[in-house]
């Protein structure tokens, strides 16, 4: 693991598979970042309400829903906090919806899984944060 | 950490926690607690353990009304440990009034199974945004009317709080956003907006609340306004049902906390 370290940097995740969810926040946690964690949209839309964040990593597909969730709490970031970064991830990641994500202002979209160092050091660099 | 939604564990029972803060009467020399505003917190170790994260997350649901039954739950339970003369409120969403046409009987039902007599509620209604059944609304007000509650709004020069919900809730009490409260002393403006409300208010026979006083010159601000109920760190923190028990007078030792939302009053 990379010696990167971000302290303060407030993140949001998005996902409703724990399995990905629990050990991306204890990452996330481990490199000095503020996280919070959202396993549904309107609880994510929820926490943008009232937060900022540096970073979201959103779901695009949060599976009990089966739709495009991640991008409706993309559009409440953006109408919110515009210096937000915004990764998006999914397992399905049509063009047709990658180019809507970006469109909506997601910094990048990626397919999952991705190994949490790649996804962290992506992460970091949209932050702005400092790599020892 | 559970793969439930959230919802159902905010439902869960005595997942939510309460907090009572003082409104005060401070007319005269005297300061005396008029009503108890319950505060809710969610369930700990969530996201919804900040109020106001809860409450938007039930909106963003569509749950009002049942994450409002939920707090009315938890308040009239701790409230059962309140001293006799208590009068207990709560924050009520408007939807949740015009939109569940059982809510008023649900209320009644509780007041009576915490042996609350419904003359030592105070209903706040919070987040009058409409669209909503105004019909509904209305049937609701008038049930917790003839139910005998006192009805207050809240958040009064923001938002939604206008003259037509002033007109539809009759009000007993105004409750206006600590915005206009917080540093009026020394901003002419607000205090003209502070002003106007408490002439508003007299037609209706209503009493005027400050929420968010926090400092001793805002509220020498507010007496000479004739605004005499007041809330705010300056006078009273929020804190558990315990630090009321034996007396009516809160104790103000700060709290770690500051909860916002739902609601439950003392003594008048």
């Amino acid at each position: 693991m990379s010696a990167e370290r971000a302290p303060h940097r407030q993140v949001l995740l998005l996902d409703d598979e724990e399995a990905i969810l629990i050990p991306t926040a204890k990452y996330f946690r481990g490199l000095g970042c503020t996280v919070d964690v959202a396993r549904e949209p309107e609880e994510a839309e929820a926490l943008v309400s009232h937060r900022r964040y540096d970073l979201a990593i959103l779901d695009l597909r949060v599976t009990r829903f089966g739709g495009t969730e991640g991008l409706e709490v993309l559009r409440e970031i953006r109408r919110r906090h515009h210096a937000t970064s915004v990764i998006v991830l999914s397992a399905y990641v049509s063009d047709e919806v990658e180019d809507e994500a970006r469109s909506l202002g997601a910094d990048s979209v990626l397919r999952k899984p991705q190994p949490l160092p790649d996804l962290a050091h992506l992460a970091f660099i949209l932050m702005g944060g400092t790599r020892e | 950490m559970s793969e439930r939604f959230l919802l159902d564990r905010i439902l869960e029972p005595g997942s939510l926690s309460v907090r009572f803060q003082p409104v005060i009467d401070v007319t005269g020399g005297e300061t005396r607690p008029h009503y108890l505003e319950a505060l809710i917190r969610g369930p700990k170790g969530t996201s919804a353990e900040t109020p106001a994260i809860l409450f938007e997350y039930a909106r963003k649901k569509s749950k009002e009304s049942i994450v409002d039954r939920a707090c009315v739950r938890a308040i009239l339970d701790e409230a059962r440990a309140l001293p006799a003369e208590s009068v207990v409120g709560v924050n009520i969403h408007a939807s949740t009034l015009a939109m569940d046409g059982r809510f008023v009987s649900f209320l009644a039902d509780r007041l009576e199974e915490s042996a609350l007599p419904p003359a030592r509620l105070v209903v706040e209604i919070v987040e009058h945004a409409p669209p909503w059944d105004v019909r509904g609304f209305q049937a609701a007000l008038e049930g917790l009317r003839r139910l005998g509650a006192r009805i207050a709004l809240d958040d009064v020069g923001l938002g939604h709080s206008n003259y037509m919900m002033i007109l539809e809730c009759r009000p007993d009490y105004l409750k206006v956003d600590r915005h206009f409260v917080d540093g009026c002393h020394r901003d002419f403006h607000r205090r003209a907006v502070l002003s106007s409300v408490a002439q508003l208010a007299r037609p209706f026979g209503a009493r005027v609340v400050g929420e968010g006083v926090e400092t001793a010159a805002d509220l020498a601000t507010l007496k000479e306004l004739g605004i005499t109920l007041c809330q705010g760190y300056l006078l009273a923190r929020p804190v558990g049902v315990g630090r009321f028990t034996g007396t009516t007078r809160p104790v103000t030792r700060p709290e770690d906390d500051h909860p916002r939302r739902a609601n439950a009053s003392t003594g008048s």
